[in-house]
Formats: structure tokens, sequence, C-alpha cells
């Protein structure tokens, strides 16, 4: 039993961190809108990195999920605001509906492009984010090009009071359940027989399959996973905290370069690698954005290539090797 | 009821035919060597076996079982296991952690958890010798180590049959021999048929086949018995050349001292 215990140990930093995090923000004055950003970060890199650092594929269409996810969110609110009776429901429904739009895109592109690999992968799922964006725009579904406004709906349905408080507190703090709940997924992962597969698909997919591991099944696991994370953090962060949708906003590959930047500045397929890489990107942008407006992205490209090249396995990957053989070692994944 | 049967498999790529309608019988049990030059269709045919590819034609029966349209990963727990000709560890995992995949996805899938496994992996490793690198990861090993890895992961898929793809190309008479010991250790031990592919090395298949199926150009040449295939002049042959006229006659022209010209 302790031995089950020990094995999920690298948690213990990972939530402390979020703990240390969520403190910070919520009794310290002012710092709430930085914490949040920060949680932003880190749950989009621990969800794309279940996939990515376990299987080794590049998804530079995640922000897919993430726009789908604020798009279940959207719809649920702008149509169900008017059951007054649902209350809180009107939320769930919008929650569900996310989760529903993200895994039935997430089963769509793992049967389409999970076939593929490398380089082609990648740009078969930029196609598919694309293609769905001018999609929306050119059928004109959900709003079109136009997107959905429904912060009066919410206000109807809810009061000032209350969506006052949803979009400053409980939109933020979902975030940071779920990055707890990817950490825990991806542990969780790692520590069963889905990791170990994954491992050798990373490795070598074809010997894996001769090896009786079902590869594009439990490529499909982690893909649908990390998707519906993704959907969440769209459905909280980007849905109910802003209360409006557009689809030229939400189908931005720039976010899924985020998410990669995030995971390789911490350590691609660690635990704690997100975390890390999301504090480090975070506070940087968020205080380049502060002393220089404007200049952050041109002084934030040399230095994530010098920590790439300095580090090819991520601020995390460094530590692991620095604690190899002491006792901190099961701590860090 | 034969283990392994093969029926009239035929395998092309294109225009070429690269296993020409073999038809082979391997009983429960059973070590047989497959021999034959480069290219003569020998991965071909193990790669029919274990589903990498389906044949174009025949039938291939395990365990009485038509798997002939099995995809790879369902031969596998039926009892299938597989080394290759360049291993193949997982290069990032320990040593450990690839044997312990094999226990994990093979025959005894359903039955071992993840700590299960990783004591089966234990006593592999045990087994072919590499308790020190256990720790280490797969892919800094020595290409000897990594063949002894593989074997130790293929073993823990508990097979019923296994394959292995030239296991011992590559290293001294004395690592043969004691391969050789070794395999027909395990093959008693965990009772499994062990079908060995050889290109070349005839000391490797003499000692360790009580039978050998010779192949060339993707055909079966012989299947017999070890001592009588390896000095039929057919299989003599194929990997020496055809005494032509010419050369009959350049030795006697060598044995006379002429000039080559004459």
């Amino acid at each position: 039993m302790k031995n089950t215990i020990s094995k999920y140990y690298p948690l213990i930093p990972v939530f402390a961190a979020y703990l240390i995090m969520f403190i910070i923000g919520f009794f310290m004055p002012g710092m709430w809108q930085m914490v949040a950003l920060l949680a932003f970060y880190c749950a989009l890199g621990q969800s794309w990195n279940i996939f990515m650092g376990m299987t080794g594929y590049v998804d530079f269409g995640y922000v897919t999920f993430i726009a789908l996810g604020t798009y279940g969110m959207s719809l649920g609110i702008s149509y169900f605001s008017q059951f007054e009776w649902l209350g809180i429901g009107i939320l769930v429904i919008g929650l569900i509906l996310a989760l529903f739009l993200a895994s039935l895109s997430a089963l769509l592109e793992a049967f389409i492009a999970l076939r593929l690999r490398g380089a082609y992968f990648a740009i078969a799922c930029i196609g598919i984010n694309e293609g769905l964006r001018y999609f929306i725009e050119g059928a004109k579904i959900w709003g079109g090009s136009e997107g959905m406004i429904f912060f009066g709906a919410l206000m109807q349905a809810f009061g000032k009071e209350t969506v006052n408080q949803l979009t400053t507190f409980w939109a933020d703090f979902s975030v940071f359940i779920i990055a707890a709940l990817a950490a825990f997924l991806n542990m969780h992962y790692m520590r069963s027989k889905i990791g170990y597969a994954l491992t050798a698909v990373r490795e070598d997919e074809d010997a894996a399959k001769v090896m009786g591991i079902n590869t594009t099944k439990y490529k499909t696991i982690a893909f649908l996973t990390s998707g519906l994370l993704g959907a969440g953090v769209g459905a909280m962060a980007w849905g109910l905290k802003l209360g409006h949708v557009y689809p030229g906003d939400v189908f931005v590959i720039h976010y899924t370069v985020e998410c990669i930047v995030v995971v390789l500045l911490g350590g691609a397929g660690t635990l704690l690698g997100p975390v890390i890489g999301g504090l480090i990107y975070g506070l940087s942008k968020y205080w380049l954005a502060v002393i220089m407006p404007g200049f952050q992205l041109l002084i934030f490209a040399p230095i994530i290539i010098i920590i790439i090249v300095a580090a090819p396995e991520g601020v995390v990957g460094l530590l692991k090797r620095r604690l190899k053989g002491t006792q901190l070692e099961m701590f860090i994944e | 009821m034969p283990l392994l049967k093969l029926e009239n498999v035929t395998k092309r790529f294109g225009g070429l035919v690269a296993v020409d309608k073999v038809s082979l019988e391997i009983q429960a049990g059973e070590l047989i060597g497959i021999v034959g030059p480069n290219g003569s269709g020998k991965t071909t045919l193990f790669n029919v076996i274990n589903g990498v590819y389906p044949p174009e034609e025949g039938k291939v029966f395990f365990d009485g079982k038509n798997i002939t349209r099995l995809p790879a990963y369902k031969r596998a727990p039926l009892g299938l296991g597989r080394t290759f000709q360049i291993p193949r560890p997982f290069g990032s995992a320990s040593v450990r952690e690839n044997v312990a995949i094999g226990a994990m996805f093979g025959t005894l899938a359903d039955k071992v958890s993840v700590d299960d496994s990783l004591e089966i992996a234990d006593r592999y490793i045990e087994l072919v010798g590499l308790e020190p690198h256990k720790d280490k990861e797969a892919g800094t090993l020595t290409p000897v180590e990594k063949k002894m890895m593989e074997i130790a992961r293929a073993l823990a898929m508990r097979p019923k049959l296994l394959l292995m793809d030239e296991a011992m190309a590559g290293m001294n008479p004395k690592d043969i021999d004691d391969m050789v010991k070794f395999l027909k250790r395990i093959k008693d031990e965990e009772n499994i048929a062990i079908v060995s592919m050889v290109e070349h090395i005839m000391r490797a298949v003499a000692g360790l086949a009580e039978r050998v199926m010779v192949m060339n150009q993707g055909a079966k040449l012989i299947d017999a018995k070890t001592e009588e295939a390896l000095t039929d002049p057919r299989v003599v042959e194929v990997y020496l050349g055809h005494p032509t006229d010419k050369s009959k006659w350049r030795s006697e022209v060598w044995k006379e001292g002429k000039d080559w010209d004459e």
C-alpha cells in the first residue's frame, strides 16, 4: 500500500506549486489576475503535455479543443440561460457541451490524423483547425464570423453580483482545478499500462505493435484526455470569463505555440515541467508586457531559443539529472 | 495439431515475389532454423507470421486459429514473440521497463498488473544476465546487451513461439556457442517453440536446430533434418554457387600451370 502511494509522490511538488499560487492570488490584493494567467498557462501546458509528452506526437492543432470548449460553454449559456430554474445547471450544461464537442472532434481527428506520423500529423491538425474555423465563419453557424455575445444572457440568468463572482473568481478557480486534474491524470497514466504502452509508441511504434500493444487505442486515450482538459480550460477561461466568442479569436495557432513553449521550457514528458514552464513563461510575459509593452515577443524569442539550446530537456530535465541518486529523486518526475 | 502452420504463403512487393508459396508446420516446443542467403525472404516470412503485413495469398494458422488477417498487436497475446535483426529497444526507458512492457502486453496481458510485470521482468533480466544494467536506459546498452535485452523482453511475453531474427549475427564463436546452449535451455525450461533465422553462420544452425528450412529466392528449397539439409547439394549450390564448366576448366588450367587466356 505504501508502495502504491509513494508512486504518486511526484504529484506533491506540483500540487504544492498550485496551492502556493492560489494562496498568493487569493490573499494578496491585486495578484489574482496574474496568478490566473499563470494557472492558465500551467493548465494548458499540463493538458497538452499528456498527449505530446507521452506519445511524442506534436499536435499543432491543439487550440481546436480549447476553441470548441469555448463554443460549448457559449452555446450552453446562450441557449439555456432562458430557463432560469436551471440555476448553476446552465454552466454544467455548458461544460457538458464543451466536453461533447471536444470529444467529437478528438475522435474524428484521432480517426483521420493519428494514422499519420511526424510532420504530417502536425500539418493535418493545423488543417483541421483552420478548416473548422472557416467552416463556422462560412456556414454561418453559431453566429458565423460575428461569433456569440452572451454576457447579457449571463446577467439575466444570474444577476450582476453572481456574474461578477463567476467571471472574476470561479472561472479562474476552475482553471486551477483543471490543472490539478491534468497533473493527476498524467501521473496516473505514467504509472499504469497506458504510460508503458505510450513509451513504446514514442520510441518505436512498429516494434510496439509487434509487442502486442494496440497503439491506436492508447494514442486515442491520451489524445482524448488531453483534448477534453483543453476544452475545460477553454470553457472556463475563455467562455465563462469573457462572455463572448469569435472564431477569429479562438481558432488561433498562436495558443498552441504557447503550449509548446511552456512544455519545452519546463521539460517535455515530465510531470513538473509544464508547471515550471508555465510559471517562467507566464511571469516573463506578464513582466515584459509591463516594462516594455509591445516588445515582449521580440525579447522573448531569443530567450526561448537560448534555453532550448542550452537545456533541450527543459528545466525539469536538468533538475532530474542533478537530483539523480538523492533522496529527492522520487519527488521529481 | 501443429502450433504454427503456413499454407502456400505468398508475399509480393510490386513485381518482386519476396515469399513464394511457402508451406511450413511447426510443432509446440520445437527448435527449427530458417536458413537462406541474403534476400531469400526470411525476414519477410517472419513479418508475415507476426502480422507486420498480410500475405497476398495463402493462410497462416496459429494454435489452430486462422490469423492471416489479424493485426500484429493481436498476435502477441496469442503467444507469438519476436526479436529483431537490428535490436529495437525502447531507448529512453530502462531495461527493466522494456522487459516489463513485454510481460504487460504478451500472453499474460489481462492477468498481470504493472507491479507484477516488473517482477516478471526482474526474473528474465536475471535469466539473460543483464542484472547489473537493470536500471540503465536501454538505448545506452552495447549491441550484444541490446540483443539479450530483446530476448528477455520477448521471453517475458511468455510466448508459445519465439521468432528470432538473426540472434547470433555479429557474435564470435564462443558467444554463439553460449547462445546456442542458452536457447536450448530456455526452450526446455519455458517450453516454447523457437524459430531461429540465420543467414550464414552454420555453426549456429548446426548446433541449435533439429530441423532446418532452407529458403532461396523466396521459395522453400528444402525442409529436413539439420545434417541432411546442410549437406544437400542444392543448399551448397545456393551458398557457394554452381560449379560451372568454365570454373572447372579454370581449375584444371590452374593445376597444369598454364596461362589463363589459353
